[in-house]
């Protein structure tokens, strides 16, 4: 399929210089490159969710390089190759830079928005002062360069547009194109399966730097002429509206209206200067009110319609069984152990002195009235960040300030009180991420089975997941949504499992199976398992140990007969109307 | 409107999400002062009901009336301030609001705060004690019962709760089932409750109502003996 549509752009392409007349194809080369900078921009916003204003930086760092180069160099094969080269690195070394200050800890997503505007000022003014080795406010123009035809112009720039295009689809349709989904809806989830959702985007943000900047220097190479402009924010801005406008995540969508409105422009902006750009804002506007889709995915959910051909589903992956690798218990390490662990929010102690052990093999559960600091626990095992004092060892290793993304790799799973999933992927995709830590994804295909361990395929199948594979995850249910989050915990193969509250919203039936599927976790595979529940008697069918915490310390720790037998829990927790068989359902 | 009219009456409605109908000729009564319990497993169609019956779905056949009155495909602040008070799954309070302010906002047009907040911090003391924290650093279940709190401030006619009782301690739950039932009692509130937990449900409602597929396939008095049984075994199978 993509084979054939390439094909047939290809054949467009080359018979392009025969139907246009010169003015057109020379406009065009120009046209190409901008579709390829597009579509470079739709991977970055449209799949990862990077709003960057930016890319004309990179495209200016691109353009330069060659202009740099071949003014104060010559024109040779070696500096045309140094200027594609020094262009394309100092673009990635930028690329990194602004990736590392825009997606650190705890900093909103508008921020890359706001860092990458700044870099197009910064990298203006620094040309503008580059003197004569810039040419400053003029730019650099009238140097040699290559000797090709228009034609052939037009044949390479064609050519490059249609291999970023097709290369674009393959991307974005396979596992890691998942994958960037799954980090524009739910980084934090992405964190807690091991994935370093800042360290990917950084590298789609390099990998889209690099391809603006090869486009920038084919674009100096073409015209003669680099100058500052290339690089300000309108052009970055003017970007951002053509991959908006043509249908941001369609791919193909903003490379056409890249294309097209650059190339009427030329047409137009000689007879109608001002009134084109008032033009092209209303249309802005008109199809962000419109079609927030933009033109493509206007177009694309009308072929959906009119072809209910399935366009979006290549292929049903199938679930398969994997053996989950047994490690032996090769340190006698304590899964988890806690010292004087502390919470507090300014004078608010959520948590005071936290101390115990737990080994593998264990499951442990933590009881205690609403507001005990539970769920904050949980959140101080998982995240080196959390707490205010203490000490956190996963199988011996000590947390530190280790971010979810490091502590997961230490083999902690963590399901959330509210269900913490991705609503834009199906179920099968989901389950997919969840192993992508130890199955990388592939960046050109989609795998046709999943692996899951068994505990993972038993939840998937208790609670009819695997009925509802392609289903989108938003349209699933509260309590399938919490079964596909632990499905998708399990899948991680953790040694060790803190669940909080995995049974709500979910029948009895699916409770007794998921405790016998805990159960069997903790006593033939080793794992160990903490678990916040309410449902008191789910509580003693399944633990061999509680803790019971009572405004955020612990007060309690024994095992079932104690903790079910204590006055203490009985006044605080479970009520005294009612005697402890009574209770849960 | 009369004052025999049912709080709410839901009549043949179908509704779902695009082209996919969730839920297919659904007839529900909540009489004033009566709590009626839907039970039913995971997707099913529960709180798609309750989103149809609120205005956030539109209903492509069928009724809704509310004291007797259509309030059918009205957007859903209309239908609120016919004295409804909906108590959504998740993310139904204001994270950046006090304790205070959130309980403020339930209580609409009337200026008697002090009198209202002293009757529901009798229902859940933690609340008095707590204003001015912030609501999205109470814990789960804590979050849980300032939705109730603030529910029951408004003094609706009609309330529809989604699955209450998740995450809350089982004292709690227990007063929970008190605080329904007398403020039904006082008000004449009518109650339509989905829930998970059957034994906290039917100790609850006055009547049930079993939702599968989309169908009411049981419904009767909840005070019967022999329903628990008879209601698992429709989500059993």
């Amino acid at each position: 399929m993509v084979a054939i549509l390439g094909v047939m752009a290809l054949a467009a392409v080359a018979a392009g210089p025969y139907l246009l007349d010169t003015y057109s194809v020379n406009i065009l080369v120009r046209s190409f490159l901008y579709g390829c900078i597009a579509i470079a921009l739709d991977i970055l916003w449209g799949f990862a969710g990077v709003l960057s204003f930016g890319q004309s930086a990179f495209f200016a760092i691109g353009a330069y390089g060659c202009g740099l180069a071949f003014v104060h160099l010559g024109l040779s094969w070696e500096t045309a190759i140094a200027g594609l080269l020094g262009g394309a690195v100092l673009a990635a070394i930028v690329a990194a830079f602004v990736g590392w200050l825009a997606f650190g800890h705890g900093v909103s997503e508008l921020y890359v928005s706001v860092v990458t505007l700044v870099l197009t000022v910064v990298v203006v003014q620094i040309l503008y002062s580059g003197g004569d080795f810039t040419g400053s406010s003029s730019g650099l123009s009238g140097f040699d360069t290559f000797d090709i035809e228009i034609e052939t112009w037009f044949w390479i720039t064609g050519a490059a547009l249609v291999l970023s295009a097709a290369l674009g689809w393959i991307l974005v349709r396979s596992d890691v194109g998942r994958l960037l989904v799954a980090i524009r809806d739910n980084e934090q989830r992405c964190s807690y399966f091991g994935i370093s959702g800042s360290g990917i985007k950084i590298l789609v943000l390099v990998f889209s730097a690099v391809v603006t900047s090869l486009a920038g220097y084919g674009y100096a190479a073409y015209t003669d002429v680099v100058a500052p402009d290339l690089g300000g924010f309108q052009f970055g801005t003017e970007l951002v509206i053509w991959v908006a406008l043509g249908g941001r995540g369609t791919l193909i969508g903003p490379a056409v209206a890249a294309v097209v409105i650059d190339f009427i422009s030329a047409y137009l902006s000689g007879s109608l200067p001002f009134i084109w750009q008032l033009f092209i804002g209303l249309l802005f506007i008109l199809v962000i009110v419109l079609m927030p889709q933009g033109l493509g995915g206007a177009i694309a959910s009308l072929c959906r319609r009119l072809w209910p051909w399935p366009m979006d589903s290549p292929g049903v992956a199938r679930l398969a069984a994997v053996r989950a690798d047994r490690i032996a218990r090769e340190h006698a390490a304590p899964a988890i152990e806690l010292r004087g662990v502390a919470r507090r929010y300014g004078s608010l102690r959520v948590l005071e002195d936290i101390s115990f052990v737990a080994r593998q093999g264990e499951l442990v559960s933590l009881v205690g009235p609403n507001g005990a600091g539970k769920t904050t626990l949980i959140r101080c095992i998982s995240d080196g960040h959390e707490r205010s004092a203490g000490q956190v060892a996963i199988q011996g290793h000590d947390i530190g300030r280790l971010p979810p993304e490091r502590c997961a790799r230490l083999g902690i799973g963590r399901k959330f009180q509210t269900p913490n999933v991705f609503d834009s992927l199906s179920v099968a995709e989901s389950l997919r991420i969840a192993r992508a830590r130890l199955e990388p994804p592939s960046p050109w295909r989609r795998a046709d089975e999943i692996h899951l361990p068994e505990a993972a395929l038993r939840v998937v199948r208790a609670t009819g997941l695997d009925r509802s594979l392609t289903t989108t995850v938003r349209h699933l249910s509260h309590g399938t949504k919490q079964a596909l989050e632990l499905a998708m915990v399990l899948a991680m193969e953790p040694r060790l499992l803190l669940l909080d509250e995995p049974t709500a919203g979910l029948t009895k039936p699916e409770r007794t199976l998921i405790g016998a599927i805990l159960v069997d976790l903790v006593a033939n595979h080793d794992l160990c398992i903490l678990i916040i529940e309410h449902d008191f008697e789910f509580v003693r069918e399944i633990s061999s140990r509680i803790i019971v915490l009572h405004q955020g310390r612990l007060v309690l720790d024994g095992n079932v007969e104690d903790v079910v037998s204590s006055e203490l829990v009985r006044t605080i927790y479970v009520g005294e109307q009612h005697a402890l068989r009574e209770t849960g359902a | 409107m009369s004052t025999s009219a049912p709080a709410l009456e839901v009549d043949r409605l179908t509704s779902g999400y695009g082209e996919a109908m969730v839920i297919h000729d659904v007839s529900v009564t909540v009489p004033a002062g009566q709590i009626v319990a839907i039970l039913g497993k995971n997707g099913m169609g529960k709180s798609t009901l309750l989103k149809t019956v609120m205005g956030f779905l539109p209903a492509s056949k069928g009724h809704v009336r509310v004291g007797g009155e259509d309030v059918t495909n009205l957007t859903p602040y209309r239908i609120a301030r016919r004295a409804i008070a909906y108590s959504p799954q998740d993310q139904a309070i204001f994270q950046d609001l006090t304790v205070d302010e959130n309980l403020r906002l339930g209580l609409g047009m009337q200026t008697d705060y002090a009198r209202g907040l002293e009757r529901v911090s009798g229902f859940f003391p933690f609340l008095a004690q707590r204003r001015r924290q912030r609501a999205g650093t109470l814990s789960g279940g804590e979050q849980k019962m300032l939705l109730v709190a603030r529910a029951l401030l408004s003094r609706p006619r009609l309330m529809l709760v989604d699955e209450i009782s998740e995450g809350l301690q089982p004292s709690v739950i227990q007063r929970l089932a008190d605080v329904l039932r007398g403020e039904r009692e006082a008000l004449g509130l009518g109650i339509l409750l989905i829930e998970q937990n059957v034994r906290f449900a039917l100790k609850v409602a006055d009547r049930f109502a079993v939702l599968k597929r989309g169908e009411i396939v049981d419904s009767g008095s909840a005070t019967e003996s022999g329903i628990e049984d008879r209601v698992n075994e429709h989500l059993t199978v």
